[in-house]
């Protein structure tokens, strides 16, 4: 588990002259963020083309959409992560119409947050506050919320993966929301 | 349970984020974001605070290709500025074009012969930055050419399916699957025709392999040309 550093006002900056169409300025952006993006999208899209394909059709977006970034919609690296999980979700949803993916083919990334916590270089304080607030939360929750989350897994095939009623993980998900939420507010 | 309305706006954004939240509820709170403060304020702060998980994941390089594709739209986009680099890098790949244009220009009806002179319909892509097929057709709408500007990754489990959005609002009109690559151009139907002239847009939706089994667009659409 390795996660780079990453400077938010850079990232901010790189994002301004995006939307001064400077494309030199998306190319240092794409060398920061792109193996973390995607990352992303290979974890809920499960195949290397579709995923590099994707990868592809977010960058253009925030390449587009660099001008609407608005610090109230929270950090840079946040809204960038969201462009390529949104997309990504959407995506395998309009694929699942046909394909049926193997729950089975998971990747093995899937990792209580507080795992191995000492040795991960923190790269912001809401990652580290986060991760404190993940400890909180009962086993089968971080995991629930690590299967929607990471793989963008629905109720329904989260609850396939852990082998628990469709209700039970919904509680669990929601729940597990719930408690994050006093933590990180208080 | 019973929320009050800032708790049920801050757990909705909450499962948007993680993606459980889906189907019509999905695109009710994106409405409700585009609205409401509250709502966009509370999706932003779960963005912000759950990409500590996407974070945990450990990073992985795409082939190069993937940012030779990028740089290539982006030199679609008029706008774009391309820093330091000397200008003959910026006009050689131009020039080149033009002369392969000017050369496909004069060589096309001659090794095509069975492609009649064609109106120019309109030009699909995912924006004006990002063509992906021109549209074309014969003088009676009875013939149609479509031809890829920008080759897509074969992928045989989706289709791109181009649609006749008829100005009435009657549904729309199939006018067959899209190329991956090249230049096809195909017969039309009296009723395919006829949907073309009549309609203000083409669309593209995503389909499975062969097409849409129902008659109607059943994917998500991906591109609109205006005619």
């Amino acid at each position: 588990m390795r996660s780079p550093q990453f400077d938010n006002n850079e990232l901010e900056q790189l994002l301004v002259r995006c939307a001064d169409k400077d494309q030199a300025a998306l190319e240092t952006l794409y060398q920061r963020v792109c193996p973390q993006l995607f990352a992303v999208v290979l974890h809920i899209l499960r195949r290397r083309d579709l995923a590099e394909d994707t990868l592809q059709e977010v960058f253009i977006r925030i390449w587009q959409q660099a001008g609407q970034y608005d610090q109230l919609r929270g950090r840079p690296l946040a809204w960038m992560i969201s462009i390529a999980r949104y997309r990504a979700i959407d995506l395998l949803r309009s694929q699942r119409r046909t394909v049926s993916l193997v729950e089975d083919e998971l990747p093995e990334e899937f990792v209580a947050a507080d795992e191995d916590s000492d040795s991960i270089e923190e790269s912001s304080r809401t990652q580290r506050a986060l991760r404190d607030c993940l400890r909180i939360l009962s086993v089968p929750q971080q995991r629930s919320l690590a299967l929607a989350y990471q793989a963008g897994l629905s109720h329904e095939a989260v609850a396939a993966s852990m082998q628990q009623p469709l209700g039970t993980v919904k509680s669990w998900i929601r729940r597990g929301l719930q408690s994050l939420r006093r933590c990180l507010e208080s | 349970m019973n929320y009050a309305r800032g708790d049920m706006i801050e757990m909705l954004a909450a499962e948007y984020v993680v993606g459980t939240l889906r189907g019509p509820a999905r695109r009710r709170f994106e409405r409700l974001c585009t609205v409401s403060a509250a709502a966009t304020a509370a999706r932003g702060r779960w963005e912000d605070r759950l990409s500590a998980l996407a974070l945990q994941l450990t990073p992985v390089e795409p082939r190069a290709e993937v940012w030779r594709n990028i740089r290539a739209s982006l030199a679609a986009d008029p706008r774009a500025r391309i820093g330091e680099r000397p200008r003959m890098t910026r006009w050689l790949p131009l020039a080149v074009a033009a002369v392969l244009l000017g050369i496909a220009v004069w060589l096309g009806p001659r090794l095509l012969p069975q492609i009649e002179p064609t109106v120019m319909v309109t030009v699909l892509g995912a924006d004006p930055a990002h063509a992906q097929w021109r549209v074309e057709r014969s003088a009676d709408a009875h013939r149609l050419r479509l031809v890829t500007i920008a080759a897509l990754a074969a992928n045989p489990d989706k289709t791109y399916e181009l649609w006749a959005l008829p100005r009435d609002g009657t549904p729309p009109v199939s006018l067959g699957l899209l190329p991956r690559q090249g230049d096809t151009a195909r017969a039309l139907s009296e009723r395919q025709a006829a949907a073309l002239l009549a309609a203000g847009k083409l669309a593209v939706s995503i389909e499975p392999p062969g097409g849409s089994p129902t008659g109607a667009p059943t994917g998500p659409v991906v591109m609109v040309g205006v005619i």
